[in-house]
């Protein structure tokens, strides 16, 4: 079953205006948003957590509504950009935590933990506390807390945006593995065009609340006949 | 060294200073007329028992504001609230109420038949040291439940949201995100709630009288004193009544400081 879909949706969000946005995840797919700054990707990215209620079309999680599904029942991991750790528990709660509120026994959380901390290279973080962590140590961390309850789909928002050069190459490895590893999908956002043609299958362009086209990622900058979408994509024809 | 200063900065000085001059000799005229007597009214059993009747009563009606302020507050911050806008002023409108009418209208409301009936199944409030808890917390829970909506508002929704998502239920977060998160403004919020129920007079006199050695409380026993002619020991017990605030406002800079460090922390990349 599709994990996730973006029927005819539509939202507005202050000045943001989302519109008509139809688009559908396959199982184990990465698909990345790709757009400017305010193009309102993070609303969508939100928008199919069921953080906000379509105004209009629908967002469908394994084909039921998400708004309909409790949002202790979604199965999603979001990771922010900034990665709202809980910067009151350190890093081995902020990732035992979903296992924890679900009562998990207390060897499981703790192997499950360890598992996932060492699968990200964090194991000598756990007993710190997120003020403390570097960029690139926040981020695994993020991500740790939300593959450790094995999510039928994954949302990053700009997931590797504040990071180091090198550092986002040895997480590029990592969510590459992502959906193999842990059987999920991937909906990613970013404005990075190297980034989704790395990570991503597929790519869908939004500007302005609108999704401008959805391509194979090796056929990105293939020129159109849409002049915005040529100019974003820099593929002007200065002839 | 010149020291140049603006015409505006120099007024603000002067005007600050001036006050601070009003407030030291204010404050000063007490504790210099009342520290003569300030053994022998620690030593009085009068004060004492409006010393301990202030901290029973006060630490009660604080305790109370928060068991019903932080669900008032979470309401209005958090849930869908059908005529929000209405609500929040009916639960924050007694902070602009003077004491004296909310004194007033506990009285009404307790003398009235349902009142009655409440005192035929004992619970006693007029006359009564339960009223001085009563009006302690008619007077203080507006000021709690704006203090802890703010504190809610500008708490990160999407801790809590990323909180559920992960499998907490509303309790759940409450428990493990938002209280923990809000701690500090709950504690600054108590000691400064606690603080004001031990100086609070206006309402406490309207629902139950002043009546030596029993709805004595130490503002209670500032105007008993007074009203006899006995300034001394008026002034012994508003020493008391300074120092118990004095140490509130205290704690309360404290913890405001380590908040403001702890978030300079949180923050910095």
């Amino acid at each position: 079953m599709t994990p996730l879909t973006f029927d005819n949706f539509c939202l507005t969000r202050g000045s943001m205006h989302i519109r008509n946005i139809s688009f559908a995840l396959e199982e184990r797919e990465t698909f990345a948003i790709l757009g400017r700054t305010g193009a309102g990707k993070t609303l969508l990215l939100e928008s199919a957590a069921g953080f906000y209620a379509p105004e209009g079309g629908k967002v469908l999680l394994y084909g039921s509504p998400v708004q309909d599904i409790p949002l202790t029942e979604r199965r999603i991991g979001f990771v922010y950009q900034d990665h709202a750790l809980f910067p009151h528990m350190s890093v081995e709660a902020n990732i035992a935590y979903g296992l924890r509120v679900r009562h998990a026994p207390r060897d499981e959380q703790k192997n499950r933990t360890r598992d996932i901390a060492s699968m990200l290279g964090i194991e000598h973080v756990l007993k710190s506390y997120p003020q403390t962590l570097s960029g690139g140590e926040k981020q695994r961390v993020a991500l740790a807390r939300a593959l450790v309850l094995r999510p039928r789909l994954l949302l990053l928002d700009e997931p590797f945006s504040s990071l180091d050069p090198a550092t986002k190459k040895k997480l590029y490895d990592e969510v590459r593995t992502i959906p193999q590893k842990f059987d999920c999908a991937v909906l990613f956002v970013t404005h990075d065009f190297r980034e989704a043609q790395m990570l991503a299958s597929r790519i869908g362009i939004m500007d302005h609340g609108n999704m401008l086209c959805i391509r194979r990622s090796e056929d990105l900058f293939a020129r159109s006949n849409h002049a915005g979408l040529n100019a974003f994509l820099g593929l002007e024809d200065n002839a | 060294m010149k020291l140049k200063m603006s015409l505006f900065d120099g007024a603000s000085l002067f005007i600050a200073f001036l006050t601070i001059i009003f407030l030291t000799a204010a404050i000063g005229t007490i504790i210099v007329g009342g520290l003569p007597f300030l053994a022998e009214a620690l030593r009085s059993k009068e004060v004492l028992f409006s010393i301990r009747l202030s901290l029973v009563t006060s630490t009660l009606s604080t305790l109370l504001c928060f068991v019903v302020g932080i669900p008032c507050a979470y309401a209005l911050a958090r849930c869908r609230m059908p005529l929000r806008s209405l609500c929040r002023l009916v639960l924050e409108l007694p902070l602009s109420l003077p004491y004296l009418v909310l004194g007033l209208c506990l009285l009404m409301m307790f003398s009235s038949g349902a009142g009655k009936m409440l005192r035929d199944f004992g619970i006693r409030v007029i006359f009564e040291p339960a009223g001085i808890v009563m009006a302690q917390w008619l007077v203080n829970i507006p000021f709690v439940i704006r203090l802890m909506r703010t504190a809610l508002e500008e708490l990160d929704g999407r801790l809590e949201f990323i909180a559920g998502t992960l499998g907490a239920s509303r309790w759940q977060r409450f428990c493990t995100i938002t209280l923990p998160l809000c701690r500090n403004s709950i504690l600054m919020a108590a000691i400064l709630t606690w603080s004001r129920a031990v100086g609070e007079f206006g309402a406490t006199l309207m629902l139950v009288g002043v009546t030596r050695m029993k709805t004595e409380t130490l503002p209670a026993s500032i105007y008993l004193n007074i009203s006899t002619g006995d300034n001394g020991m008026a002034m012994a017990s508003a020493i008391i009544l300074l120092a118990l605030s004095g140490t509130a406002l205290l704690l309360s800079t404290l913890l405001r400081r380590r908040t403001a460090s702890r978030m300079e922390g949180a923050l910095r990349p």
